[in-house]
């Protein structure tokens, strides 16, 4: 069975504290025996979860270097987020040496892609009225297919540029050389992983796998200094590598036009824009909005190797450098390469519908009433000993029957109370032939 | 069906902080009924431009949620100190909201049009001195 989501749990590390419950913004995680259980369909991979676990028992399992270089064609696709885990001394032309040593046939940057959908964008906004939300970050698509439903048709419908490139490559490969290749993508977090398992807006990724920043770091690092070029260091990469961190994406939108953008990451922060969305309380005249799951973009995914303040300063040192070689302080607008890029999604994006209780209305009602009752039965503490992050998601539970009111502590002494009293009671009783009620029985 | 109380939340006046609450708070409780996505997008929009207003213009107030299988019924209603000219509250762009609370983002004079805008029906009761009573429909078979 393929798994919905790529954020797992390492059983024996699991000391079933409640971090990640309560940290988790969809509410998919519960303790139970101990141990902390993801609800597949509630998972969106935001990667929460790991940074929250002080026992690194979350993780994320991507494909092996060892699996992946077997394949018959191997191909690797370089996210933008990449070349911050090295300084903006290391060339990127050795980094993709590097690569390529590790037994890929060809490594390209999904950068280039990122720049053609830049381009596409900008044109997608100059011809349709409203505003819109970048489709690129996965974790935030399926955040608004499962708690925003009623923002979908904000979607951007286009492809991420990690899906644009492989579908551009398999085409080129193909026409150009007759070979099928099998194109991995090394992710920064386990939200692409799944993207390749699970399309969304399209039928099928095109990509054959994913493989995590942190599988490959070490081997690439300590090749680095035994890397000889034939071509020159000063390779130049595009501009549009700035789609690695928070803002990266407006900013090339904004070097062409003054687009009304706005730019917000970290999964609680987009959750919080969103809500003021749904509710028309930000101004319309915001075209465009480029939102990430992790704090400061794909740079802060959590399967990188250098902690996110450092990975910042080296991309925006290598822009500067890129801006230096290249004496071009923008990137080309007009580029006849990008018909070849198959722009749309093909399929519609659909909602989750996983917040209601119940198919019919009526049945819905009743426990909407016996969810209300329950909310008020208990203590509103929110101390997760239940295993459910807060009271009102226990409440949900327990309506739902996935937990039962004593699995709240409280609740489970004040039964114990009663049953208390009710014991003494019973045991105040005397039987009557030892004549406690004989007042009240004698009728003679 | 006979309407069923879903929410009831009191509103004081300038309290921004919980300002929004009862919007949020609905919005979970359609979803939760099953109700769709465009009814439940209308519905935040029109419950925060109501609560919005009694945190703005009055002096506290409450407002109250029922619903049937049909429809959904949202009223608001608030101590005072009333609306002068209805015809002209009505009208975008028309406000009399402070310097201060324009400074804040809000006041933009599209409350109670928005809130027409997006409902099949409302109806406001107000006069000088005295509270404002709005009740208004969304019908929630689409």
């Amino acid at each position: 069975m393929i798994k919905k989501h790529s954020v797992l749990l390492k059983e024996d590390k699991c000391e079933g504290c409640t971090n990640c419950v309560k940290g988790c913004p969809t509410k998919a995680i519960r303790v139970h025996q101990g141990k902390a259980w993801i609800k597949e369909d509630l998972c969106i991979d935001c990667a929460e979860c790991i940074r929250a676990c002080e026992y690194h028992a979350k993780y994320t399992e991507t494909d092996e270097l060892t699996q992946i270089v077997k394949s018959n064609y191997p191909i690797l696709l370089i996210p933008p987020s990449f070349y911050s885990q090295f300084s903006e001394n290391t060339s990127a032309a050795k980094i993709k040496k590097s690569i390529l040593d590790l037994g890929f046939k060809a490594v390209f940057d999904v950068a280039d892609a990122a720049a053609a959908l830049s381009r596409k964008t900008l044109d997608f906004l100059n011809n349709n009225p409203g505003s819109y939300i970048s489709s690129s970050c996965p974790v935030i698509v399926r955040l608004i297919k499962l708690q925003f439903p009623d923002l979908i048709e904000m979607l951007i419908p286009l492809k991420s540029p990690v899906e644009l490139m492989a579908e551009r490559l398999e085409k080129k490969f193909k026409e150009e050389k007759d070979i099928k290749p099998d194109i991995f993508f090394l992710t920064p977090c386990p939200a692409k992983l799944t993207t390749v398992k699970r399309a969304i807006g399209q039928k099928d990724s095109f990509l054959s796998g994913a493989i995590g920043v942190e599988n490959i770091y070490k081997k690439i690092y300590e090749s680095l200094d035994n890397i000889k070029l034939e071509q020159s260091e000063d390779e130049i990469i595009t501009l549009a590598t700035i789609w690695g961190s928070e803002g990266g994406e407006q900013s090339i939108l904004k070097s062409w036009q003054d687009v009304k953008t706005l730019s917000v990451s970290g999964v609680s922060e987009v959750k919080k824009l969103l809500n003021e969305i749904e509710r028309n309380n930000i101004a319309e005249s915001i075209k465009y909005f480029e939102l990430t799951s992790c704090i400061d973009g794909c740079i802060g995914g959590v399967l990188n190797v250098i902690n996110p303040f450092q990975a910042r300063f080296n991309l925006e040192q290598r822009i500067k450098k890129i801006k230096e070689i290249s004496q071009n302080q923008k990137l080309k607008l007009d580029i006849s390469d990008d018909e070849y890029y198959n722009f749309e999604l093909s399929d519609e994006i659909i909602a989750d519908n996983l917040s209601k209780l119940d198919n019919d209305f009526k049945k819905a009602m009743q426990k909407l009433e016996q969810l209300q009752k329950e909310i008020e039965i208990l203590p509103g503490l929110d101390c997760a000993a239940c295993g459910a992050p807060d009271c009102k998601t226990f409440a949900e539970d327990v309506v739902s029957g996935r937990a039962v009111r004593s699995d709240c502590i409280f609740m489970l002494r004040q039964q114990l109370g009663e049953l208390a009293d009710e014991l003494a009671d019973l045991a105040n009783e005397l039987p009557p032939v030892m004549g406690s009620k004989k007042e009240e029985t004698d009728d003679s | 069906m006979k309407k069923q109380q879903i929410l009831n939340k009191e509103i004081e006046s300038f309290d921004f902080q919980s300002g929004g609450e009862a919007s949020s708070n609905l919005k979970n409780i359609l979803r939760k009924l099953g109700v769709s996505a465009k009814i439940v997008r209308k519905t935040a929009i029109v419950t925060y431009e109501l609560e919005m207003n009694v945190v703005i213009h009055s002096l506290g107030g409450e407002i109250t949620a029922l619903i049937s299988e049909d429809e959904l019924e949202i009223r608001v209603d608030d101590d005072g100190p009333g609306i002068e000219d209805l015809d002209k509250a009505f009208t975008a762009g028309y406000s009399t909201a402070s310097d201060e609370i324009r400074e804040m983002g809000f006041g933009a004079g599209m409350g109670l049009v928005n809130v027409k805008r997006h409902a099949d029906q409302i109806d406001v009761e107000s006069s000088p001195g005295e509270g404002t009573h709005i009740k208004v429909i969304i019908k929630l078979a689409s």
